[in-house]
């Protein structure tokens, strides 16, 4: 799970605070809160992370490591993958293990091919790692998924 | 007390030429009010006021020529000296009128520049080519139907005329909206893809079976979904709404198959 899942998660746990009463509460620059929980890419920094961390109550590594494991890195993997037809492995945040083809991915969902008739419609914000992990995979590609929703 | 015109023009160190341009009157009125040859015709005399920037009072109406000045003179009409052969006669109106000696010498023609070698067309670049790839495949249209409508092949386009045709098609693109792209706002709702496998499920009334964040499973077909829920009625006829984000993963069943864990 991204860093922004969690701290969405985390919100709703919290009864649904919103992104404004957390930055005026935490005193985080205007917007960043926002920006930290919708955008695809890796944002925010330590300093940021570890005021959320208080504000939640939780450990500050548990927070920490998610920021690279963006929805972005996510998406570079998924595109590489796809376009070599390897299998990928996701782990899920309940623990499960889903490994297959890529059969297609949007902003909100990823098909995988894990055997049988249909495929298994894993949602995004329940990854929490994958494998193998690609760093840079290829620069550019038209389907769905690959740019911020707001970018 | 009235001062003489060219002693006002000269304190404002201006030129002749610049307070005639200023007033909008001829260079040679100007002069011949300066020299006292004429005196200030009374229309004029607010013009040249506003040109310096002065009273009307302040100027002379009959300026005192210049000390030690030439008189002006005008050029005299051209006069046949004593004893010259008379004038030609006048030409007949058809005939064009001689060249007068103020009109400009005619130039000798130039002798014409070599022409420029033509220009190697610029190839387009790569991320051009892949645009137009991408465009093409959004307003569903063919390389030939593009040529076709273009009136030319697309290998023969430079980059310039290659930038202007993307132009016109990203203004199509614009104009022709394709229902199906659709952006979701918040990472968790439900986007192009997953949207279209819903909305099938839900055509052709699949059994679904759904796995939460807790644990908890949820078995049936779908009744509606909006952007963040998920509303599927089960087997005892129950609607449950199931929130996008608390939801991990989920499947169609095969006829009487088992939920996978």
């Amino acid at each position: 799970m991204s860093l922004g899942d969690y701290l969405r998660l985390l919100r709703a746990r919290r009864r649904g605070v919103t992104p404004w009463e957390i930055e005026e509460a935490t005193g985080l620059t205007k917007g960043l809160y926002r920006q930290m929980e919708q955008r695809y890419r890796a944002m925010g920094d330590d300093d940021s992370i570890r005021i959320l961390a208080d504000y939640y109550g939780v450990p500050f590594d548990d927070l920490r490591w998610r920021l690279d494991w963006s929805r972005k890195a996510l998406n570079r993997t998924l595109l590489a993958l796809a376009l070599d037809q390897r299998p990928l492995t996701l782990h899920l945040w309940n623990g499960q293990v889903a490994t297959g083809a890529v059969v297609w991915w949007d902003l909100g969902a990823v098909a995988l091919n894990v055997g049988g008739d249909e495929p298994l419609i894993v949602q995004r914000h329940a990854v929490e790692r994958w494998s193998p992990r690609l760093a840079e995979a290829h620069a550019t590609h038209d389907g769905a998924g690959e740019e911020d929703a707001e970018e | 007390m009235a001062e003489n015109l060219w002693a006002l023009r000269e304190q404002k160190k201006i030129s002749v030429a610049t307070l005639a341009n200023r007033a909008g009157l001829p260079i040679g009125l100007i002069m011949e009010y300066e020299s006292g040859q004429r005196g200030i015709d009374p229309r004029h005399l607010g013009r040249i006021a506003r040109a310096l920037y002065i009273e009307e009072s302040n100027i002379k109406l009959q300026s005192d020529p210049r000390p030690g000045a030439a008189p002006l003179e005008r050029q005299p009409a051209w006069e046949a000296p004593r004893g010259a052969p008379p004038p030609p006669p006048a030409p007949p109106a058809s005939a064009p009128p001689p060249m007068r000696s103020r009109e400009r010498p005619v130039r000798p023609r130039m002798e014409p520049r070599p022409s420029r070698p033509p220009r190697t067309p610029i190839p387009p670049r790569p991320s051009q080519l892949l645009h137009l790839e991408n465009v093409l495949k959004r307003l569903k249209m063919t390389v030939a139907e593009l040529e076709a409508e273009i009136g030319k092949p697309i290998a023969g386009l430079d980059r310039g005329a290659f930038s202007t045709l993307l132009k016109d098609l990203q203004v199509k693109m614009r104009e022709t909206p394709l229902p199906t792209r659709h952006r979701a706002y918040l990472p968790e709702s439900v986007d192009e893809f997953e949207g279209r496998y819903l909305t099938a499920a839900q055509a052709a009334g699949d059994l679904l079976h759904f796995t939460l964040f807790d644990g908890t499973p949820a078995t049936g077909v779908i009744v509606g979904f909006s952007p963040y829920s998920i509303t599927i009625r089960d087997a005892a006829g129950a609607e449950i709404t199931l929130n996008k984000l608390a939801l991990v993963s989920y499947r169609k069943l095969a006829g009487g198959q088992e939920p996978v864990r």
